[in-house]
């Protein structure tokens, strides 16, 4: 009991009294993260979208395969991420392997199914025929689809926040492409791993509560977007 | 040049079945056509070719006033009520506006141009509810209102009764008329309902098996069945071959203009009498529903005011009121006639 107390009062003192390095790595988290997230979203809307309405062979498949993409293991990405970006990889001449750059990709990597399979979804659900009935009022092709993501914008929220929970919640990819180097690519996952790992359990406790505060603080603002027009009526 | 809306040789695919058969059609602006035909006629599937709607190829011509036009044209040009009423999330004002919304109206002169046709439809008391909390009868109704709402030149309305009760879909019916008559526009109506082509429409065209069987006006072409699917289509439920009448073509007749004779009355020179066994008698109130089995099939009579002394089982003379004759149409095989 003692060291979980000591460790949650640690983790307060740190977070209060504004601790420099403890900050760094909780900015790197969100940048890597959020990023990540932008990547996936930028990527899985419209391959959701070409999922969920197209009509091209291998439509099913590639939906299944997102599907099985949900549940992929982070150190299954990081290791594609780590060999495509090895010296002596395919991409090693770019020289990004241990930087945050490859963390944002392989961190995409792990959400972009996530973002595709839930987008899917999303749109299906709303009726079949509401592009057609609104270009049956005028709405362009465009305003269209435009008007069915506006139909579908809870369950596409809901798709940003699982694919922000997955990117900033996982260690094994982060660890792998990003080497865990002090002022470099330390996130809140691998400083945690690394100090309960040393036996600092005050230090790795702080950056567990800082990891679930972010998570949460990004899900409140989301949902605040998702709910507020709900209850605006 | 005519203002409105035409169409030449329209034909729909789909994986290699015709739905929609070489129709040609024209609704001048401020007329509105019925399209009626039984159920899978392809009507949905020709209205949304004509309207440019939807993923299907369609080959021919669709005309805007006379000339081609392409689909943003038609998109400018048309306002579409679907069988089932798709609504947004949002308010019924706001659902009400979005078709103006789409055509860059503002907002809140979209919502100013669209109220009067909430209240036009019976449904301005409901403006600021989230359209989800709607009945079936009310969504209905606001569909119909956000496509009126836009005063487009071109109205399509599939079906737009289907599934409201009967008090709902004569209060509509009457709703709609008027509205339309005020609203100038060339409208198509999709609908399998005879009643709802006289109540709405000038010109009707019967649609079967995605082909064109007849075409005029409607009060003309709801008395003149060409056909067996047709007379079926438009009521005259009940036919009777040359074999059974003595008559040259197959007759067709109405049930509500078939009774029974009792045994001594006189049916005038003129009127065709058939014979057949009685098989059912039904009450519906109004009027008496007789199912009389003939050597050529079963026949339906719907008689206001039957005779008191009928036995099931007994031999009877149906008279045959008025009739319309189908000339060479082989008749298909007999088939239990149904009561429309």
């Amino acid at each position: 009991m003692d060291v979980l107390l000591d460790g949650l009062g640690e983790a307060v003192r740190l977070l209060v009294t504004g601790d420099q390095d403890t900050w760094a790595i909780t900015a790197l988290t969100l940048r890597v993260s959020l990023t990540a997230t932008a990547v996936a979203l930028l990527l899985g809307l419209p391959l959701g979208l070409a999922v969920a309405l197209g009509r091209f062979p291998g439509r099913r498949v590639l939906l299944a395969a997102a599907n099985t993409g949900m549940g992929l293991p982070p150190v299954v990405v990081g290791l594609f991420v780590t060999v495509l970006l090895w010296r002596s990889g395919p991409l090693g001449g770019l020289g990004l392997l241990y930087t945050p750059t490859a963390m944002v990709v392989a961190q995409a990597g792990i959400a972009t199914p996530v973002v595709v399979a839930l987008v899917a979804v999303a749109v299906q659900q709303v009726d079949p025929e509401f592009r057609v009935q609104m270009q049956g009022l005028g709405a362009s092709r465009l305003r269209s689809l435009l008007a069915l993501l506006g139909e579908a914008r809870l369950p596409l929220l809901a798709a940003a926040m699982a694919a922000f929970g997955a990117v900033v919640s996982e260690v094994g990819a982060a660890q792998m492409v990003g080497g865990n180097l002090a002022g470099e690519t330390r996130v809140l996952t691998t400083a945690a791993v690394l100090a309960t790992s040393r036996g600092q359990f005050a230090l790795a406790i702080a950056f567990g509560l800082v990891l679930l505060v972010i998570a949460f603080a990004v899900n409140l603002v989301l949902t605040l977007v998702q709910q507020g027009r709900v209850d605006a009526r | 040049m005519t203002s409105g809306l035409a169409c030449r040789d329209l034909s729909v695919h789909v994986a290699g079945r015709a739905l929609v058969h070489a129709v040609t059609l024209d609704v001048p602006a401020g007329r509105t056509l019925a399209v009626l035909g039984p159920n899978g006629a392809g009507k949905s599937t020709l209205l949304r070719a004509v309207g440019l709607l939807g993923p299907h190829r369609s080959t021919g011509e669709v005309l805007l006033d006379g000339g081609p036009v392409t689909r943003p044209q038609m998109r400018r040009a048309v306002a579409a009520v679907l069988q089932r009423p798709i609504l947004r999330r949002g308010t019924v004002a706001a659902n009400a506006a979005s078709g103006l919304r789409f055509r860059g109206v503002d907002r809140r002169a979209a919502r100013e141009r669209a109220l009067p046709w909430l209240d036009a439809l019976g449904i301005a008391h409901l403006a600021d509810r989230d359209a989800r909390t709607l009945s079936g009868g009310e969504a209905q109704r606001l569909s119909i209102a956000r496509a009126l709402a836009v005063g487009s030149r071109v109205l399509l309305l599939d079906e737009p009764f289907s599934g409201l009760d009967a008090a709902t879909r004569g209060d509509l019916l009457a709703d709609l008329r008027a509205a339309l008559d005020r609203h100038g526009a060339a409208t198509v109506l999709v609908t399998h309902d005879r009643h709802e082509a006289l109540a709405l429409a000038q010109d009707t065209a019967l649609l079967v098996d995605g082909r064109l069987r007849h075409h005029g006006p409607t009060r003309f072409v709801l008395e003149e069945p060409r056909d067996a699917d047709t007379a079926r289509l438009l009521g005259f439920t009940n036919l009777l071959p040359p074999s059974l009448t003595g008559r040259p073509d197959t007759l067709a007749a109405r049930p509500e203009h078939c009774r029974l004779l009792s045994a001594l009355a006189d049916p005038g020179g003129d009127v065709v009498t058939v014979e057949g066994v009685l098989r059912r008698s039904v009450d519906l109130g109004a009027a008496t529903r007789l199912d009389v089995d003939t050597p050529s099939g079963p026949l339906v009579c719907l008689d206001r005011d039957p005779p008191d002394t009928v036995t099931l089982g007994a031999r009877v003379v149906v008279a045959v009121e008025q009739h319309r004759s189908l000339p060479g149409t082989p008749l298909p095989l007999p088939s239990r006639t149904t009561l429309s």
